[in-house]
């Protein structure tokens, strides 16, 4: 079969080239003609096919089109332009010598491009290879950064229910009631961590886009804070959104996801001393959602890096036990994948992240509306 | 000492299926267990079970598939479990005729709540009264008789198409109903579904009058890309 294939494609190459080739001589000799007539000079003419064997040599591969170029060229001019005109005559002096000459240089030319498509070739693949290493090296990064991520939880939730399962009658009420507790806490950790990865398979790969329908920003606004507040029902928030009916074209789901993880960022990270404020905001063009919080702000160290994938010694997490992980970076994943805008910088009294969506800006937007459902 | 209600759980992970049958045990309910659809299927048409749990996703057969053959010949409740991002199946199983849905993972006293809602509707269902209480919560009163909607006794004035969506959710009140669902039921059946801006805004009218921060909704509450629940009257 690919036997097959191969010699399909060389076919396929070889007509290509003909066809090329025979373009390039028709065009060649009809200017030749225009010049001819216009100027009634005929001592040129051979300088076109030169020029016509470069373009041979530049859009064909291979020596044959070229040499096969040089050898039309010879005749053509033979034919239509030399004296006396539309005969063949191949006794007259030098002939030889233009054909010798369109020969080589055909295959002089043909020599020097073909190297250079070589070296172009060459330079491609060795790019390709490059942005393939680089990107096997972040996929590396970001499953060992997961895979700690993973591991810290389930060590606790195996432990817990080992010692539990084993020394069972040996624990009071009160320590079996804690174990449990932990495991749950670790479950629920483990929950979000997974939520978080399965969010992004929602993003096409291929485009890194996502399907965006028109979605009120009040109610995926009230689902996320209803959402933090029955994971963390002690959490102090204050919410607040223009009077304005804002509808916006996104995937709900996942800008659910984005604000979920920064209102817990800001519960769990921040040790804010007062409620955290999560306000939305608006302009003519785009759509702003701000968490702030009270606490200790983002280390001056981290700002700069705060939204990438892996913290730069992924192994040793100075988050510890239950870090941010890769919460932030699937924030700013979903948000460039919706061409929006993310940031986070620190405030006189803690740090602040916000994130900016586009409003709907052509009305053929609402054609999508809905249609998801 | 009232018949206990039967329960039937559709579910191909042992795990979850034992978690559920355990907290059901617990509650009073009888439990029943089925690890492929075939062996619901034919425990359904058997044992007449007050109330279906079902996994969508089933090794042998399509959970939707196995609400369409159930809904041909029963009205039994069902109630969905299904993964938080399967908007499209939740969506489809509602309107193929399911009651509900819980999103995994859920805590059992949801799961409670949720059961107790399905069978407490489709007892209103099959007994069939003729007189509707008004629908109370929290401060929230709709006189359905007298037409009339008070939030902490203030009457609150709603617009024809508003007050039909009001009292559609509550009539249903503690169940997701979907946007389709609504606008069939208040726009008619043949209105355009494919378009759901114009309930969105009415519920934002709605929220508006009704809930003191819209983005913190106290009766109302949003299931993203399926519908709304109003909470349990």
């Amino acid at each position: 079969m690919p036997v097959f294939k191969t010699s399909l494609l060389r076919r396929r190459n070889a007509l290509e080239n003909l066809l090329v080739t025979a373009a390039i001589l028709l065009v060649t000799t009809c200017i030749a003609f225009l010049y001819w007539f216009a100027t009634e000079h005929s001592a040129n003419t051979a300088l076109f096919y030169v020029t016509a064997l470069v373009a041979v040599a530049r859009y064909t591969t291979g020596y044959l089109p070229g040499i096969l170029a040089s050898l039309v060229g010879v005749v053509c001019v033979n034919y239509f332009f030399t004296y006396p005109a539309f005969t063949l005559d191949f006794t007259l002096a030098g002939y030889p010598v233009t054909f010798l000459a369109m020969l080589l240089i055909s295959v002089a030319v043909t020599t020097v491009t073909s190297h250079m498509k070589e070296q172009a070739q060459a330079l491609s693949r060795h790019e390709k290879l490059l942005a393939e290493a680089e990107k096997e090296k972040m996929k590396a990064n970001l499953l060992r950064a997961i895979s700690h991520d993973l591991r810290t939880p389930l060590t606790g939730i195996i432990g817990a229910s080992s010692s539990y399962l084993e020394n069972g009658r040996l624990l009071t009420d009160t320590e079996k009631d804690a174990l449990i507790r932990n495991i749950s806490e670790d479950a629920q950790w483990l929950l979000h961590m997974v939520e978080n990865l399965l969010s992004i398979t929602r993003i096409q790969n291929d485009t890194s886009t996502v399907t965006r329908t028109l979605e009120p920003v009040e109610e995926v606004v009230a689902e996320a804070v209803e959402r933090l507040r029955s994971r963390y029902p002690g959490a102090h928030i204050q919410v607040a959104i223009p009077e304005e009916f804002l509808m916006i074209p996104m995937d709900a789901i996942l800008i659910e996801q984005v604000i979920l993880n920064l209102l817990e960022n800001a519960i769990i990270h921040a040790k804010s001393t007062r409620p955290i404020r999560f306000c939305v905001t608006c302009d003519a063009h785009s759509v702003t959602f701000t968490v702030r919080d009270y606490g200790e702000g983002i280390p001056k160290e981290r700002l700069g890096t705060i939204f990438d994938a892996v913290p730069s010694s992924p192994v040793s997490s100075i988050d510890g036990h239950k870090g941010m992980g890769i919460g932030l970076s699937i924030c700013k994943t979903i948000i460039l994948a919706h061409q929006g805008t993310i940031e986070a910088h620190n405030t006189e009294e803690g740090a602040e992240f916000s994130f900016c969506l586009p409003r709907e800006e052509n009305p053929h937007a609402t054609e999508t509306n809905g249609s998801d459902y | 000492m009232p018949q206990k209600l039967t329960v039937l759980i559709i579910e191909d992970e042992r795990n979850i299926c034992d978690f559920i049958s355990t907290s059901l045990t617990s509650q009073d309910y009888r439990v029943l267990t089925a690890y492929t659809g075939k062996a619901g299927l034919s425990l359904i048409a058997s044992q007449g079970p007050d109330i279906v749990l079902l996994d969508l996703g089933l090794p042998d057969l399509d959970g939707l598939e196995l609400i369409r053959q159930v809904r041909s010949w029963s009205a039994v409740p069902i109630l969905v479990i299904s993964a938080r991002t399967g908007e499209r199946d939740k969506v489809a199983a509602l309107d193929l005729g399911a009651d509900d849905y819980v999103t995994k993972p859920f805590g059992s006293s949801e799961l409670m709540a949720r059961i107790r809602t399905a069978i407490r509707h489709s007892h209103r269902l099959n007994g069939a009264d003729g007189v509707q209480q008004p629908f109370c919560y929290d401060g929230l009163t709709i006189d359905f008789d007298r037409r009339q909607v008070t939030l902490h006794g203030e009457p609150i004035h709603l617009t024809q198409i508003e007050y039909k969506i009001v009292v559609y959710l509550a009539e249903n009140s503690g169940r997701v109903v979907t946007y389709d669902a609504i606008i069939s039921h208040v726009w008619g059946p043949y209105a355009s579904t494919d378009n759901n801006r114009i309930l969105r805004v009415n519920m934002a009218n709605i929220r508006r009058k009704l809930e003191e921060n819209p983005a913190e909704p106290r009766y109302i509450l949003t299931e993203i890309g399926v519908g709304y629940r109003m909470r349990e009257g």
